[in-house]
């Protein structure tokens, strides 16, 4: 019986020697965890061929409103920090054209305006990154509000002249970079 | 807030802590009753015993083969954004795994045939909760990092593969000497339900391109699903303002655990053989057997691919219908190229079935077996399964189905008897988890009191917060080498 209360203490102490330590832990640290991934994709696709430009009399051949809800559903609206919207015009019709990006707020208020203005063919790729956020970007609530987007377009040059590339259109691609907290 | 906070650390430490159901300490403990859950052809000398209900054997596991609290945690003047990047976004592996279990006997107890004194026969209700996670990495860094500035990377979806259930398990079983040599043992097993969660057959991916016509392209190719059962009777509870949210979940679990929900049979199977006087070689299949899950299933699946550049607007066409909503109708496009649906069809799942095996060789003086002084059933007292020696070593393989396929551990053991008062078991196990795992238990037979304790992973317990694995299984039994 003596044996066997030696083993019972000496099982119970190896135990109590190895149980009771534990680094110290700071679980405060948790407040300070940030979690801001970056997504991007895709946003707007323009294409008009230089013919339907020399069929519509005028100067601005085409205005149209686009509802875009990406900005201001809740989980980017709440979240967002800042960002960057990317666009590429590429002009190979043979007029000078004058594109306008607007950004709309739901109740049709314009929050931004981005103009670009692109020679006839040829000319290079236009391509202008927009930033939002941070110190030197426009408001990013620009980007919390904006519920719909407004493309114009209009032809600085006539109505009957073709480009001799192949199949010559005016082209708009948009895309956006934004960063979230996610914590 | 605050619960928020707690609730996370606490499903972190859920995750980076489960661990497998190995049960090396307890395995071919011929001392304790419960050592049958895991060898149902284990040899038994007693006459009968029983447990003390919800005391008789009280078991929780948790490990992890990838970060312990302290890699996040610790207070080491390192920002802990650059330890869950480096630690746990880049450094765990698709293959860590982060599971555990629990397991309560309800009731339990064992009696020697009358007319059979060759059989034993045992019984009971254990409750039983278990659950896997394996590390979702691309998920992870997806929701950590996103998808900017990461043309061409393919985010798996098949990553995220996870399963959990809690039920009630309802058993019966036969131990039969068969021979002086070998004993044979079965258990049959009734599954009764109470909630499940799987999601294991997950596939497809998420990749960002650059685009055709846009200039990027987002493609999102799935074939994902989530099985569920149980859990909708409780968010009903919890919705139901009419209803004690507390009141209302545990009449909903004591009627699923108690055959009101997904039923389910099972079967172990088990044996001991005598290679020579000292040498015995056991093995056992644990928990072979299936639930049909049905009643209050809830399934939901994601399945279809789709690819989007934004909004296109292509010029005639787009003039056609002046009140198009492009916005619209891209977001009717995905949901219809990847319909997230929903269902409430019956589904099946399989227990995760374990495999056990050991080799154990006794030596030393002989110690009295309590059988020898009531062998009412006629055998001669020198057979080689009363006798028990003072010291046993061996080595254990464990086995486990996993959704990934098998995981294994291999240990060895030294068992040591003090009279036939007192036993110590100490294990050191190797596995993908731990090459340090030493455990301790005992089983003291206190006249008719059988108590036992037995914990794992000892060495880790000088930082707890830094153990991978942490586990402890304890039980009181009454046992009687008497009459019945």
């Amino acid at each position: 019986m003596k044996n066997i209360t030696k083993y019972i203490a000496t099982v119970l102490l190896s135990i109590g020697l190895v149980s009771s330590c534990s680094e110290r832990q700071d679980f405060d640290q948790y407040d300070d965890i940030s979690v801001t991934p970056t997504i991007e994709g895709s946003v707007l696709y323009v294409e008009s061929p230089e013919s339907i430009i020399n069929q519509i009399v005028g100067v601005n051949f085409f205005s149209q409103n686009f509802n875009f809800d990406a900005f201001s559903e809740d989980f980017i609206a709440e979240r967002v920090l800042d960002g960057i919207v990317t666009y590429e015009v590429e002009n190979t019709t043979s007029k000078e054209l004058d594109i306008t990006v607007e950004f709309l707020d739901d109740g049709g208020t314009v929050l931004d305006t981005e103009t670009f203005a692109i020679d006839p063919a040829p000319t290079a790729i236009l391509r202008r990154d927009i930033a939002y956020g941070g110190i030197s970007g426009r408001s990013i609530d620009i980007i919390r509000n904006t519920s719909s987007i407004r493309v114009s377009a209009q032809n600085r040059g006539d109505n009957s002249s073709v480009s001799s590339l192949p199949d010559p259109k005016i082209i708009l691609r948009s895309s956006a970079k934004l960063r979230i907290r996610l914590k | 807030m605050r619960n928020l906070k707690i609730v996370l650390i606490a499903l972190f430490w859920g995750y980076t802590t489960l661990y497998a159901q190995n049960k090396q300490l307890l395995y071919d403990f011929t001392e304790i009753p419960q050592a049958l859950m895991v060898n149902p052809g284990m040899q038994t000398t007693y006459q009968w015993y029983a447990g003390i209900p919800a005391l008789s054997g009280i078991s929780f596991q948790a490990g992890s083969s990838g970060i312990t609290v302290h890699d996040i945690f610790a207070d080491d003047g390192i920002d802990i954004n650059d330890k869950i990047r480096d630690r746990a976004i880049f450094g765990m592996k698709i293959t860590d795994e982060l599971s555990g279990t629990y397991q309560i006997e309800l009731l339990s107890g064992g009696f020697r045939a009358k007319y059979k004194p060759t059989d034993f026969y045992s019984f009971g209700i254990y409750h039983e909760g278990d659950a896997i996670a394996y590390w979702p990495k691309d998920l992870a860094i997806l929701a950590y990092e996103g998808n900017a500035d990461m043309l061409g990377r393919r985010f798996n979806l098949s990553h995220l593969k996870t399963r959990g259930e809690v039920l009630n398990v309802f058993h019966f079983g036969v131990n039969r000497q068969m021979n002086d040599k070998l004993t044979l043992g079965g258990r049959a097993k009734i599954y009764s339900g109470i909630t499940d969660f799987n999601s294991t057959s997950n596939d497809g991916y998420f990749v960002t391109n650059p685009g055709q016509n846009n200039l990027l392209a987002n493609t999102l190719v799935a074939d994902m699903q989530l099985r569920t059962s149980g859990i909708e009777g409780i968010r009903d509870v919890l919705n139901d303002d009419t209803v004690d949210d507390v009141s209302g979940i545990r009449k909903i679990l004591t009627k699923r655990g108690f055959f009101g929900g997904d039923l389910g049979l099972g079967f172990d199977l088990g044996f001991s053989y005598h290679l020579n006087e000292q040498t015995v070689f056991t093995g056992s299949l644990i928990d072979v057997g299936f639930i049909y899950h049905s009643g209050d299933t809830r399934n939901f699946t994601l399945k279809g691919n789709a690819t989007i550049e934004g909004m296109e607007v292509i010029l005639p066409e787009a003039l056609a219908d002046p009140d198009a909503d492009f916005w619209q109708n891209l977001v009717d496009d995905v949901q219809d190229l990847v319909p997230f649906e929903e269902d409430s069809n019956g589904y099946i799942t399989f227990r995760p079935t374990k495999l056990y095996s050991s080799i154990r060789y006794n030596f030393g003086k002989q110690v009295q077996s309590r059988a020898d002084c009531n062998c009412s059933y006629k055998v001669s007292a020198k057979r080689s399964s009363t006798i028990q020696y003072t010291n046993s070593v061996g080595g254990q393989l464990y086995a486990i189905n996993r959704p990934r396929g098998p995981q294994m551990a291999l240990s060895a053991f030294y068992l040591r008897r003090l009279g036939n008062v007192m036993a110590l078991k100490t294990t050191y196990t190797i596995d993908k988890f731990s090459q340090t795992n030493i455990g301790l238990g005992f089983s003291l037979q206190a006249g008719p009191v059988n108590l036992y304790a037995m914990a794992d992973n000892l060495l880790a317990y000088n930082n707890i917060a830094d153990s991978h694995y942490a586990s402890f299984q304890l039980g009181l039994n009454i046992i009687s080498w008497g009459k019945n």
